[in-house]
């Protein structure tokens, strides 16, 4: 039994947009995540923009060397994409054990990278892809790094009367290598532990761009930058690679909780930045 | 008691047409068709929705509770309070079946009243136009709570300055054993090992939450349709109302799981209540989060073992202590720990032995039965024990295992000798083959081989005096009815029923109806748990069925002109065995011998050997009807830098005595494995300071389709069971060792152990990394 | 009060309308029409037991509204066949024994659908990964994906002959 609200239901991107700017009403995209906060009173909300008929925003298009995944596209559109592998392989690995089978098939990248949840496990993928998101609103559109898109737990940039319209970014070059690791209680429909993504790619024996980023270990999903920059330009020995992760686990902010401790969790983000750095090395260079 | 040969090539003198042989169960077509209705299907004319309001602490005292807001919301018909019940607002919750009560007369509030003692207690009552009006009812009752100090842990509660949760103690049971001399048994040994294990609180997690529909009719009888495994729960509902039994009507449709979490009294007398208020129809179904606090978990354990061995492996002596957690209500605590106690040992011979059990109220959420009752929790101690003891003497741990398996004609713990086959070795032999070789290690993977054994009851306790009737009748058209009424809770007990009575009558199963769940239409059949369904109705089935066989033969004798053991019943045809062509269709036999006037159905009653108890001071006596003996073995690989625990290979053996339905056997292996692998790595409901901080699917990490290992089943027929055709009861013990090998395979693979259940990551990596450093340190 | 709104769907090849206001589920709102062969067991999409198709898709109907279910094709377990005239996943679930209480069997056999839909030859991989959103207690999932195996056979074989 869900609360009562009241649900308009716009059928393109200005009306939606219309309807936002109106400052009566909160997106509701999938639904996957807001029902149960919402049943469970965790989220409050009396008016809702349902996005799910709006099919201008469902949709992924593979351009010369640019992706764009419109916010409606389902975590099932990423699976059922033949070109996605190539295109970022992390994030189909991510969508692979995404939930479950039947919210896979209504939850919307969009709104998993809306929620703000530190263990949304289409984020880190994204992040190391160095993706772009685009807002909309009724007054224009920005475009931004997904980096400086969150601010703190379950806080983004975005204003109230603002739309997540698309994810775009630049297919990672051949040969290099994306990698993601959900770590969980179970390997089935859970929620991720420590989640990390990695992206490397070699040119001339030396790693010309690496992107590594962090999920469920701080208030809010995180490149580690300061890591990254260890690794750039260099041949990744064991011993780079362990500073790196060392400094990757530095920059946690892990809490303790049902799933796991604290403790836990940086012991986990440094082992398995590692374990992802020497793969990712290995497969790149 | 049965005279068998127990030897493992032993082919006894049988020839089953469908016993034992793999048939689609009767019960399945209707499931796959989706037009099962279970107890929250049910939709009746002008029927009410019924919400319950439960504590949201642990432990408080209940200054006042005002209900008059609620009560005048338009379209509420009834809010009800401790203050709206019978004076004694009280329900039975000790054992439930056929005899009445067992030795513990154990009550529980039907709403709190002046005190709430655990998170979840019921406190009121609605019943609405619909659930959306229920709830808001709810939320306009005040209930002014003053918090008040609780004991949270097993231990603390036995201290003396501990509060009191009910009654004068905080003792809900105790037990002791004492055998032999266990001074000289530890001065027999080359070695003594003491260790600790401890494990946790498992959910049924049974996929239909608890639902009922409750209605008064117009004969004046109270009519309940519930998802629950013992219809006998009438009685109590009954008593709770101050109503005569015969006023009750309880109906079980098909259960969607009980696990033992419907197995005491659920949600059955709050409708009653209502329905009895409101005069209309009221239905309930639990949400998922209210379910996890409506009936009650598995009891956590703490189990101390202290073992003597010889060198060559022999068992001189063993002292234990184990503890467990009853929560705020007694429930099912002493059976359950007395199970434990029993099966503490394990299926090994200890002559020398101390035991000491407690059970203590505490007030966290009362726990009750599950699948393995008590025996479950002492057999992942034990078996835990029995490895350690294996890897200190330096011998292989099944080689270990055989020097001290009780064999038929053994004493076991309580001094019960065991009559019927002890195939352990076997099965053990059998189950550790089919893992094969151990994986080699790789750079973040280890993986290791585990074993476990068990000797777990079937039937119930004997001093219960539990008894099954069944009925079985031919009609003029050959087929056959049986009306018996056990509760399907999804483990093909209905379906048995059909297979057993076609046996004996020679009637394929697909001709034959079960009228099951309903005990005021049907003979009381006992309850679904203690593994006792198939062995209990299983039997006054095949009781019955032989009765008009006999009936039949009598008659047919006299046509044929041959003496009634000369004839047989097979292919829906009634034949003489030497001369197979003399012959007649069920069908014109049943009519024949109708015209004879024979009597072509039957009532049976099957009654499990009885006895008186325990000896309080040695807790020797004959607790349980029989036992079941097999082993549990699991390959597992262990990532070095997660703890992550993935079971790759799982394999079952058991001596089932006979299976009925080899399928359904199987499948009762193939979700032990699962239900086993979440108690022993994912499984864990969290309470601080009781109040529960994982109620729900989410949380609550059961198994999934992609944590399912290879799982292998590995039946062996020994055919010396109490019950039909020589079958054991298989629902529990299957599932006893499961967690225990799975535990012993991590130790295998990681070169260490660790005591507290269940295995997370976390804990299975910080046990890697401690053993590192003590490496490192030596 | 929040507003309501009739909806009109189609629920195994025949019109249903329903007067509902927004925030009712599409479980709640079919199982309150009779459709009780869509069970409940969560109420926020972790079990699967309430699985229908939408449009041929499998979705979790306790958390997806009514109101968006309009004009659209619901199949659940009875559309997919009955004992005249069975589904292959149905007939296979009664040979391995794949169902054992039954309530996440309808859920369960929707998605098998949806995954056989889509992948005639599904690994055992890939169908532990399509039923991955269905919890069962009882069976350990393994004769379940082996009616699925059955069944994507037949489907070949039927296919062939046809």
């Amino acid at each position: 039994m869900l609360p009562r609200f009241e649900l308009s239901q716009p059928q393109t991107l200005p009306e939606a947009l219309k309807a936002l700017a109106g400052g009566v009403g909160q997106p509701l995209a999938g639904g996957t995540n807001l029902f149960p906060d919402l049943r469970g009173g965790r989220e409050k909300g009396d008016t809702f923009i349902s996005l799910s008929q709006v099919g201008e925003l469902r949709y992924i298009e593979h351009t010369d060397n640019r992706v764009t995944l419109g916010s409606g596209a389902t975590i099932s559109d990423i699976l059922r994409d033949p070109q996605m592998k190539i295109a970022a392989p992390a994030l189909v690995a991510a969508s692979d054990i995404f939930a479950g089978a039947m919210v896979r098939n209504a939850a919307t990248i969009g709104g998993n990278v809306c929620c703000g949840s530190p263990s949304a496990d289409s984020v880190p993928p994204l992040l190391t892809l160095g993706a772009d998101v685009t807002l909309a609103s009724a007054s224009g559109e920005r475009t931004l790094p997904l980096d400086e898109f969150y601010l703190d737990y379950k806080k983004t940039v975005m204003k109230p009367d603002e739309l997540l319209a698309s994810i775009s970014w630049t297919p990672p070059t051949p040969g290099s290598a994306h990698l993601f690791y959900k770590l969980s209680r179970r390997k089935g429909d859970a929620i991720t532990i420590t989640g990390i993504s990695v992206l490397v790619e070699a040119e001339g024996g030396k790693c010309k761009t690496v992107r590594i980023a962090l999920g469920s270990v701080a208030p809010t999903i995180f490149r580690a930058h300061e890591a990254e920059g260890m690794l750039a330009g260099r041949v990744l020995t064991s011993e780079l690679i362990e500073e790196a992760a060392q400094s990757a686990a530095g920059q946690c902010k892990p809490i303790s909780d049902n799933r796991a401790s604290a403790e836990y969790r940086l012991l986990t983000a440094h082992s398995l930045t590692r374990r992802l750095l020497r793969q990712a090395w290995k497969q790149a260079s | 008691m049965n005279q068998v040969d127990t030897s493992p090539n032993a082919i006894p003198n049988v020839n089953l047409r469908q016993v034992g042989k793999n048939k689609p169960r009767n019960d399945s077509p209707t499931k796959v068709y989706g037009k099962a209705i279970y107890a929250g299907d049910l939709i009746m004319d002008d029927m009410l929705f019924a919400k319950v309001l439960h504590s949201d602490r642990a432990c408080a005292d209940i200054k006042s509770i005002d209900v008059s807001v609620a009560k005048t919301l338009p379209g509420v018909h009834s809010v009800l309070t401790a203050d709206d019940l019978p004076a004694t607002n009280a329900v039975m919750t000790d054992m439930p079946g056929q005899v009445g009560g067992g030795t513990k007369n154990t009550k529980q509030p039907i709403l709190a009243k002046e005190r709430v003692r655990f998170y979840g207690e019921p406190i009121a009552l609605v019943a609405a136009e619909s659930y959306e009006l229920a709830q808001r009812a709810l939320d306009l009752i005040v209930v002014d709570y003053e918090d008040t100090e609780g004991v949270y842990d097993a231990f603390d509660a036995q201290k003396p300055d501990a509060p009191i949760v009910y009654g004068n103690d905080n003792i809900v049971a105790a037990y002791k054993v004492r055998k032999g001399d266990i001074e000289k048994g530890f001065q027999e040994a080359d070695f003594v090992l003491e260790n600790t294990y401890s494990s946790q609180y498992q959910e049924q997690a049974f996929l239909e939450p608890e639902a009922a529909v409750a209605w008064v009719d117009e004969h004046d009888i109270l009519n309940i349709r519930s998802s629950t495994q013992v219809v006998e729960h009438f009685r109590a509902v009954a008593d709770a109302l101050g109503m005569p039994h015969n006023k009750v009507h309880l109906q079980a449709p098909y259960v969607g799981g009980g696990f033992g979490g419907k197995e005491v009294m659920t949600i059955e007398v709050w409708l009653a209540l209502l329905a009895m208020d409101a005069q209309r129809p009221v239905k309930l179904k639990q949400t998922r989060e209210n379910s996890f606090i409506s009936h009650g978990p598995r009891h956590p354990f703490t189990i101390t073992h202290k073992t003597g061995v010889t060198k060559d492996g022999k068992i001189t002596a063993a002292k234990i202590t184990l503890t467990s957690d009853a929560g705020a209500y007694a429930k099912l605590s002493p059976y359950i720990l007395l199970y434990a106690t029993v099966g503490a040992t394990g299926p090994y011979r200890v002559d020398n032995l101390w035991i000491d059990s407690t059970s203590a109220a505490t007030n966290n959420l009362p726990t009750c039965a599950y699948r393995g009752f008590g025996t479950m929790q002492a057999t992942t101690a034990c078996e835990a024990q029995m490895e350690e003891l294996s890897k200190l003497i330096g011998l292989d741990s099944l080689e270990f295992r055989r020097k001290n398996f009780i064999q038929t004609g053994d004493p076991n713990a309580t001094g019960q000798i065991i009559r019927s086959a002890v195939w352990s070795d076997q099965c053990a032999t059998k189950a550790r083959e089919a893992l094969g070789d151990k994986p080699k290690s790789t750079e973040h993977t280890v993986y290791g081989h585990g074993l476990a054994c068990y000797q777990q009851s079937y039937g119930r306790i004997r001093w219960m005096k539990d008894t099954s009737e069944s009925w079985v009748g031919l009609e003029m058209d050959g087929t056959l009815i049986v009306r018996c009424a056990v509760t399907d809770i999804g483990a093909g007990q209905m379906s048995a029923l059909a297979q057993i009575a076609g046996e004996v009558l020679g009637v394929p199963m697909e001709e034959i109806t079960v009228y099951f769940g309903d005990g005021h239409v049907n003979p009381l059949a006992g309850t679904s748990t203690a593994s006792r369904a198939l062995y209990m109705t299983g039997k006054a089935t095949e009781l019955a069925a032989k009765n008009v066989r006999n009936n039949l033969f009598e008659c047919m004798a006299e046509y044929f002109d041959v003496r009634p053991e000369e004839l047989d019943l097979g292919d829906s045809k009634v034949f003489v065995q030497d001369n197979p062509e003399r012959c007649m269709s069920v069908k014109d036999m049943a009519k024949h011998c109708a015209a004879q006037g024979v009597h072509r159905h039957s009532l049976e009653i099957y009654r499990a050997p009885p006895s008186e108890g325990l000896d309080p001071e040695t807790g020797q006596g004959e607790v349980f009807p029989d036992f079941t003996y097999g082993a549990h073995a699991a390959t597992v690989a262990v990532d070095t830098d997660t703890g992550e625990v993935t079971v790759i290979k799982s394999v079952g053996a058991h001596d089932v005595g006979q299976s009925i339905n080899r399928q359904a056997v199987e499948g009762q292996i193939e979700g032990s494995a699962l239900m086993g692998q979440g108690f022993a790595l994912s499984e864990e409901l969290i309470l601080e300071k009781g109040v529960l901080k994982n109620g729900s699917f989410s949380e609550y990490l059961i198994p999934t389709s992609e944590d399912v290992p290879e799982i292998e089943s590995i039946i062996l027929e020994s055919r010396s069971g109490l019950g039909p055709f020589g079958s054991k009861g298989i629902g529990e013990p299957v599932f006893s060792p499961v967690a225990a090998s799975i535990v012993n395979a991590v130790a295998d693979a990681i070169g260490t152990r660790i005591h507290h259940l269940p295995l997370t990551p976390e804990k299975v990596l910080t046990a890697i990394n401690e053993e590192k450093t003590k490496e490192a340190a030596e | 009060m929040s507003s309501e709104k009739a909806v009109t769907l189609r629920v195994n090849g025949n019109e249903v309308n329903i007067i509902t206001p927004a925030h009712r589920t599409l479980l709640e709102a079919l199982r309150h029409e009779g459709f009780v062969e869509i069970k409940s067991g969560c109420e926020k999409g972790d079990c699967g037991a309430c699985a229908v198709l939408l449009d041929g898709v499998p979705v979790d109907s306790c958390i997806t509204l009514a109101w968006h279910a309009e004009g659209r094709d619901v199949t659940t377990i009875k559309g997919l066949g009955n004992s005249d005239s069975p589904d292959p996943l149905q007939k296979a679930f009664i040979e391995t024994g794949g169902a054992q209480c039954g309530y996440c069997t309808p859920g369960m056999i929707i998605a098998a659908k949806a995954l056989l839909n889509e992948n005639p030859e599904p690994s055992l991989d890939d169908i532990k990964k399509a039923l991955s959103g269905n919890l069962c207690r009882c069976t350990g999932y393994t004769k379940i994906f082996e009616a699925v195996q059955i069944a994507a056979e037949d489907l070949r074989k039927e296919g062939e002959a046809a």
